[in-house]
């Protein structure tokens, strides 16, 4: 080995980059990634932060100070306490009872329950809150409708604009969440658990109480947390719901803080304690999940039994169906209903059937085809760039390409913590004025989109690699594969199927957007969710039906290719 | 010609030394294995040899060139070894024979040629009539199998192997161990080895090199290993021992205590620290019995002789083990003894082991 004077260590060292580089041209392409993503995510919470501490005067603390001291905005961080409070609430008591049923008892129809909480989960909450306005409107809603003719009464039975009902909702469309955290842990707990409490004279329902809730406890609160947040960040339901009452969110004075004349410094600080908000509910939940000691739900889990529900089966079942009539039956007819009806509150008879809103969202008014055309080309653009990324990101950070690799990670799943209506403020302030404007055209949109749903197409992508072991690669380099043969060859193979899935989850999660594009269409770049929002300002129900029912056939389309195609896969590895 | 030097070779994660300057020379189709405690650095060491791992200190050559150093990197595409993993990194979307005939891709063979060699590797391994399968259709043996066909197949100056019989269940564990050394006979490709079970670095290896904590403690032939011990890690880490603490009273003479003073074989290589010493005394070395006439009669020829009372006896079928309780000095021994005549617990009995079974070994 010839001898490397200490003078020279410095030499030695960019003589080591060097021979890195010669030896993997690939480098630059993580780099390039790496960077790419890192500014992706550190331009707009960087605006932010600059632009709450600015006033024409420079650096001052002034927008905080108005908007802590003012009323309305008081008032709306207060609402919206209240309102992802038992939003939380009542999505861990749904959630948890249905995943513990689904899971643990002999109930019937277990498969188009889940199937039917899926539904739910994919419906995007402002179509819902759109529906109840439908369903539980004072005067012209369908159930005080029936209320009316059922009692004679002239009241109103429901009223959806309100507290109550924008709570009731908006539960509605977030206790999957909790459903699937519970049941991902119920489904582990194994019987051998709770039979040691039987065994030593426990009853069934004294069982459930003193093991499997205490057990399933992590997952609850992680489920309060996530639905809170959940709350805390939409923007659409209480848009749509509380609006009309005068009821303020965080994210909704935001909004209206963005009309003429435009306040981008207080939007900016109003943001900023959102972003703490979610940053440390979030940090929270990691705490709560990642702790050790409830390692018994960890692993395979043993064998399971059911709990008998005996002669209650059908009363619970009935119970079952009900909650998920709230979330998906009623909704959904409703929807169809005014989709194919020239009156939507009138009955359903033959004279009042018509194809018009289709014809008439589809073809006929000019922004909603615009919208479509745009929504579809912003998916598909956003979920291909975005699952590129998100491949190329989770692939550095599982095979730890160059030093500091991991803290990938960190930025990839950043978005996770910024609400929607935060992220647009963000990208606002970033992209409205030079060196780079996009506001304006759909590319602003493009972004936002694509900074939105890293944090999916990354988990999606970062666990399809975790499951391909690196010795898969390693053993075709070793025989004369170079590093991109190797990728071609076998890598991308197995990835594949994964890889698709995250396309589709982006996509979905694009064609439904609504808090980020609201703040950030413009006349020539709506979309679907915008118009949809527009429409309801106008009285147009039929379209906003129309548009919602082809929203929902798109993902479940997707949802189940998706499914469809996984499951596929997990069978042919099995065989 | 495949030989492979390790020159002072180091290489550190986060700070803590993986690898901490080992030296070994491996010869022109020598098998050697790396055998060593989990962490010890025997597989980072395999991941430099390949090319996966780039080393912090000290260089590897292959022949007289040098494939690795802190500036130098040759691909491991390019290094002509083949490697077999613990996983067997079979790819399970290519069939058995798609799996074999990848490296030979990298050719430029005719079709017809690739055929025949995969063809051929198949039926040397055991695998003919199985070219079509999936590896999910195929038991564990049979895809180490397909990976030992894919490493063969393409003809390797050096071949790494790392772990490779750690995930099968016993039996086919040992059958695997002669399939492999079988293998090794026939191509004579230099094999580097690693594992952590000494059976197996013992039954398929020329030479042994054994680590701990990043640095080589001792290579050698397996019965050297095993007779000489250099250090008492060796010695617990290879096989059974029963190591004894003492005083050295000139060169072959070790004091147990007072009154119990045994001879000793002494290695010049082993370096004590002046006066405390140990020796390593295996189990099977030492031979029991109750008769105390025959006792003396051993210890008259040079056995050295202890006394004691069974504590325990444990029996295997093929032996019994037996743990020995030499009060009042404060040791035990352990003994395997033949099956055929078992004696009982607390039941009085003489140990005898000739001197050069009692091995010194350093206090490492």
């Amino acid at each position: 080995m010839p001898a490397v004077g200490t003078d020279t260590l410095a030499n030695a060292r960019n003589r080591r980059w060097l021979g890195l580089r010669a030896y993997d041209p690939s480098l630059l392409v993580w780099l390039g990634a790496a960077l790419f993503l890192v500014g992706l995510m550190v331009f707009p919470l960087g605006a932010i932060f600059s632009a709450s501490l600015r006033d024409q005067a420079g650096l001052s603390l002034r927008n905080y100070v108005a908007v802590f001291t003012h009323d309305a905005f008081l008032a709306a961080i207060w609402n919206t306490v209240i309102i992802s409070f038992w939003v939380g609430l009542l999505s861990i008591i749904l959630g948890g009872l249905l995943a513990w049923l689904v899971t643990r008892t002999d109930l019937p129809w277990k498969k188009a329950i889940r199937a039917l909480v899926m539904a739910s989960f994919v419906t995007p909450p402002f179509l819902g809150a759109f529906a109840w306005t439908l369903l539980a409107g004072p005067n012209a809603g369908m159930l005080n409708q029936l209320y009316r003719t059922l009692t004679g009464s002239e009241n109103a039975l429901f009223n959806v604009f309100t507290m109550h009902g924008l709570i009731f909702v908006m539960a509605l469309y977030s206790f999957p969440y909790a459903f699937s955290l519970v049941a991902n842990v119920c489904d582990l707990i194994s019987s051998d658990l709770e039979d040691a409490a039987i065994i030593l004279g426990a009853r069934k329902l004294r069982t459930a109480w003193t093991i499997t809730l205490p057990l399933a406890l992590p997952a609850l609160v992680s489920g309060f947390i996530i639905a809170f947040l959940q709350a805390l960040s939409l923007f659409g339901a209480p848009a749509i719901l509380g609006l009309p009452a005068g009821i303020h969110t965080i994210t909704t004075q935001i909004w209206t803080l963005f009309h003429y004349p435009p306040r981008l410094d207080l939007a900016a600080a109003f943001s900023i304690p959102l972003l703490l908000a979610t940053m440390s509910l979030i940090a929270l939940q990691k705490k709560i999940l990642g702790r050790r000691g409830f390692s018994t739900v960890g692993g395979k889990g043993g064998q399971r039994r059911l709990v008998k529900l005996g002669w209650g089966r059908l009363p619970v079942l009935v119970l079952v169906l009900g909650v998920l009539a709230l979330s998906v039956f009623l909704p959904y007819w409703i929807l169809l209903k005014a989709a194919f009806s020239r009156a939507w509150a009138m009955p359903l008879e033959w004279s009042n059937f018509t194809l018009n809103n289709f014809n008439f969202a589809l073809f006929q008014y000019s922004d909603t085809r615009a919208a479509i055309f745009n929504t579809f080309k912003l998916g598909i653009l956003t979920a291909t760039v975005g699952t590129l990324l998100a491949t190329l990101i989770a692939y550095i950070t599982n095979r730890n390409l160059f030093p500091g690799a991991r803290y990938l990670t960190f930025f990839a799943l950043a978005p996770l913590v910024i609400p929607g209506i935060v992220l647009a403020v963000g990208l606002f302030i970033v992209y409205a004025q030079p060196p780079i404007v996009l506001y304006g055209t759909i590319w602003i949109l493009f972004v936002a989109y694509l900074t939105k749903e890293m944090p999916v197409g990354f988990s999606q992508a970062e666990s399809t690699f975790k499951s391909i072991h690196t010795e898969l690669e390693d053993a075709s380099r070793i025989i004369g594969a170079n590093r991109l043969t190797s990728l071609k060859d076998i890598t991308a193979p197995l990835a594949k199927s994964g890889l698709i899935a995250a396309w589709c989850f982006i996509f979905i999660g694009v064609i439904r957007e609504l808090s980020v594009s609201i703040l950030l269409f413009a006349p020539t770049s709506k979309v679907v969710s915008v118009v949809i929002f527009d429409l309801k300002e106008e009285g147009q129900i039929g379209a906003i039906a129309v548009l919602g029912i082809l929203m929902l056939a798109v993902s479940f389309f997707i949802v189940f290719g998706v499914r469809w195609m996984l499951d596929r896969d997990l069978v042919a590895t099995r065989e | 010609m495949a030989t492979v030097s390790l020159l002072g070779l180091t290489k550190k994660f986060t700070d803590a030394a993986a690898v901490d300057a080992l030296d070994l020379e491996i010869a022109d189709g020598e098998f050697v294995a790396l055998l060593g405690p989990s962490g010890c650095g025997k597989t980072t060491t395999l991941r430099l040899i390949a090319g996966f791992l780039q080393p912090d200190s000290g260089e590897i050559r292959v022949g007289t060139q040098v494939v690795s150093s802190p500036f130098i990197l040759v691909p491991p595409e390019r290094r002509s070894m083949s490697m077999i993993f613990q996983s067997y990194a079979v790819w399970p979307h290519m069939t058995v024979f798609q799996n074999v005939a990848y490296g030979l891709k990298f050719k430029k063979l005719s079709r017809h040629e690739i055929d025949r060699k995969v063809v051929e590797v198949l039926r040397l391994v055991h695998l003919d009539g199985l070219k079509d399968r999936y590896p999910s259709e195929l038991s564990g043996g049979q895809q180490q199998r397909v990976a030992l066909a894919r490493a063969l197949v393409v003809e390797p100056q050096i071949l790494l192997m790392d772990e490779p019989l750690s995930n099968l269940d016993a039996n086919l564990r040992e059958e695997m161990r002669f399939e492999i050394r079988r293998l090794h006979e026939e191509f004579g490709i230099t094999t580097v080895y690693v594992t952590h079970d000494q059976a197996e670095a013992m039954a398929t290896s020329d030479r042994v090199a054994v680590l701990n904590g990043g640095r080589m403690v001792q290579a050698g032939r397996p019965a050297e290993i095993f007779d000489h011990p250099r250090t008492r890690f060796v010695a617990e880490f290879v096989g059974k021992a029963n190591i004894l603490d003492g005083r050295m009273d000139g060169d072959s003479r070790l004091q147990l205590g007072e009154g119990l003073e045994i001879r000793v074989a002494r290695n010049p290589d082993v370096s004590l620290s002046p006066g405390e010493a140990s020796v390593c005394l295996r189990p099977h070395n030492i031979l029991l019995t109750a008769d105390k006439s025959e006792a003396q009669a051993l210890s008259s020829r040079n056995y050295n002789l202890f006394a004691g009372v069974i504590q325990r006896r444990i029996y295997f079928g093929e032996s019994a083990d037996y743990t020995i309780d030499l009060a009042p000095y404060p040791f035990t021994l352990r003994v395997v003894g033949p099956p055929a005549n078992l004696y009982d617990k607390g039941q009085r009995i003489f140990a005898l082991a000739l001197p050069e079974h009692c091995v010194v070994v350093s206090n490492q």
